[in-house]
């Protein structure tokens, strides 16, 4: 029987983390197919589903991975800090869910958001955040996050 | 998202970029609601979440108001 197109799209969802976790690197389409298997025709296509369903974000007009939820794929101001390995989140709502993804004790090194300079640290430890300092703060209103992502 | 050392500070934020405020959690908060969206991801059969349970995670948080609305469809 073939295999699904939802069955496929998870198959290629963990490639992309595995890939994220490991190497820092979101694999490209060619890459994810030749670890998978698959025509890389399918796993292109397979992207473009993931980000329609917002499982992943693609740069714009390509096929490029840009986010897999909450991994960034590129470099940002927040450091993700678990079980000895660092990791890029798009934001603090989506660096905590690093850690969250990935057990439940971490840190996660940024700055403050407007500019200040001051250094912030955020820890999770066993499931505990351990020290309360900093606020977290939504601009982009529930219903528009997805109008622009990368702002949001 | 971003995090910030105070109120003082998200204010001057949003004053310099003409934006309004929008909503503001405690870490405490923020933890729950990452761990409630994203503990699950590395799951083979994690999917994306219904209407429904998205709803059931803001209501578990008391994350509720014209902030956390869904887009009219």
């Amino acid at each position: 029987m073939p295999e699904t197109s939802e069955a496929l799209d998870g198959r290629v969802r963990l490639t992309v983390f595995e890939r994220l976790l490991e190497t820092g690197q979101a694999p490209s389409f060619e890459e994810a197919a030749r670890a998978l298997g698959v025509d890389p025709e399918k796993i292109a296509v397979s992207y473009q589903r993931l980000a329609g369903q917002h499982r992943l974000v693609l740069k714009p007009g390509t096929t490029e991975i840009l986010m897999a939820n909450p991994l960034s794929a590129v470099p940002t101001a927040f450091t993700v800090e678990v079980r000895g390995r660092s990791h890029f989140g798009n934001c603090i709502w989506d660096s905590l869910g690093v850690i969250a993804m990935l057990g439940n004790s971490g840190r996660v090194l940024t700055s403050c958001g407007d500019g200040c300079g001051e250094a912030m640290t955020v820890r999770i430890e066993h499931g505990v955040p351990v020290d309360g300092r900093g606020i977290i703060h939504f601009q982009v209103p529930r219903a528009r996050w997805w109008d622009d992502i990368v702002f949001t | 998202m971003l995090l910030f050392r105070s109120e003082d500070h998200v204010d001057r934020w949003c004053v310099d970029r003409n934006l309004p405020r929008g909503a503001v959690l405690t870490i405490d908060q923020g933890w729950k609601l990452a761990r409630a969206w994203y503990s699950d991801r590395l799951d083979p059969d994690s999917r994306g979440r219904t209407a429904k349970e998205i709803e059931v995670i803001f209501a578990d948080l008391r994350l509720t108001g014209p902030y956390w609305e869904a887009a009219r469809p």
